[in-house]
């Protein structure tokens, strides 16, 4: 694995775009996480189970497993290889990329809504 | 009359206390419309904003003393003026640094720093003495001390100013809305004009240029007055006007059902 996924971040990011009535993708944190997971093993395969340790706080097991199939593998953003095993396609890297830049802006957003209620 | 240039110098110098002064007290008054977060900075500018008051009361009261040729009180209030002069810094620092990291203590910290900077400036500048000279325009010191200016140039003028163009150039490269721009920046860029002007004034060594520094403190002044408190017709040219609409409560629904029926009506 190469990075730590932290959750309550991803969590915090989440509810913002939810804010802006983003309820899918970025806004939702169940994919938030099912792509990190993906983009962290890359090249390897993912395990249901590696996904989970991650999302079970959040939903069960059927849900995900539910989103595994009707958003990642029907948008072609992962390859199921074996039985509960995953790996992520180019283009899931693509999304992953764009989950990455959506962390950036809310970062930034964040930053700079502080400074701004900072302002006199 | 000789002096008339001198008459000018004091005029300059008292609207500038005026105008400082009303600024803090306006600025102070405002309090309750802020934020929690935004209290500490709003502190600090109103104490800045005191504190140019209290560099250019004496220094009014200078210019009186040198247009009625009594230079022993000249100097003293250009010893008295230093003081708040030397401090100036503080407050800004503590504001710049407080806005960009949020936290008070470490800007408490770091405008101690400037505290000891203004204070060594002080103790420099009072140990050497000064020369002075009287003009038409305006009546000048120079400082003997070689590391009073230096101090004063690099610790108490260069690194704020630095800071405010850093805080002017976060807040420039984002997409913020307009109205929010205005209010951030404005006041920023009048403060780094009095701020520096006010360095200008003390440093020079030519009358005339003495005078249009004061001339610029006071337009920053007044420029920060308008950042804070923009004149209608000024938000209306720079299209950042804040209008009060109220909340509507019907639905939209049955209204477009109304305009479906208007058109087949048609």
């Amino acid at each position: 694995m190469s990075e730590d996924i932290d959750v309550e971040l991803e969590q915090e990011v989440a509810v913002f775009y939810q804010s802006f009535g983003i309820n899918q993708g970025p806004g939702d944190i169940q994919y938030r996480l099912i792509l990190k997971v993906l983009e962290n093993k890359d090249p390897g395969i993912t395990e249901f189970s590696d996904i989970r340790k991650y999302t079970d706080q959040f939903a069960d097991r059927g849900s995900i497993g539910s989103k595994m199939k009707t958003v990642f593998q029907l948008e072609g953003l992962v390859k199921k290889v074996k039985r509960g095993g995953y790996v992520i396609t180019n283009k899931g890297l693509m999304a992953a990329s764009f989950l990455k830049n959506t962390t950036t802006f809310y970062k930034k957003t964040k930053k700079m809504g502080e400074i701004i209620e900072r302002m006199p | 009359m000789m002096e008339s240039g001198l008459l000018l110098n004091i005029t300059i110098c008292f609207a500038i206390t005026l105008s400082s002064f009303a600024f803090a007290w306006v600025l102070a008054r405002s309090e309750p419309e802020h934020g929690e977060k935004s209290k500490p900075a709003l502190w600090a500018l109103v104490i800045f904003w005191t504190l140019v008051g209290f560099t250019y009361l004496p220094t009014t009261i200078r210019m009186i003393a040198a247009y009625t040729q009594n230079y022993g009180l000249d100097l003293l209030m250009y010893n008295l003026a230093a003081i708040p002069f030397a401090f100036v810094s503080v407050p800004l620092v503590y504001f710049i640094i407080y806005v960009i990291v949020g936290d008070k203590k470490v800007s408490g910290y770091v405008s101690f720093v400037f505290m000891i900077f203004g204070a060594a400036y002080l103790t420099f500048l009072y140990s050497n003495g000064v020369n002075s000279t009287v003009t038409e325009w305006a009546s000048l010191f120079s400082v003997n001390s070689d590391i009073a200016i230096n101090i004063y140039l690099m610790g108490l003028f260069i690194v704020p100013t630095a800071m405010i163009l850093g805080l002017l150039l976060i807040i420039l490269l984002q997409r913020v809305p307009k109205r929010l721009r205005y209010r951030t920046t404005l006041p920023l860029v009048a403060i780094s004009f009095v701020f520096d002007f006010m360095l200008t004034d003390m440093i020079t060594n030519i009358d005339i240029m003495q005078v249009f520094a004061r001339l610029f403190v006071l337009i920053g002044t007044v420029q920060a007055f308008l950042a804070y408190f923009p004149p209608l017709t000024l938000q209306e040219k720079l299209g950042i006007q804040e209008y009060q609409y109220d909340f509507y409560e019907e639905d939209d629904e049955t209204e477009s059902d109304n305009h479906i029926g208007d058109d087949s009506d048609v």
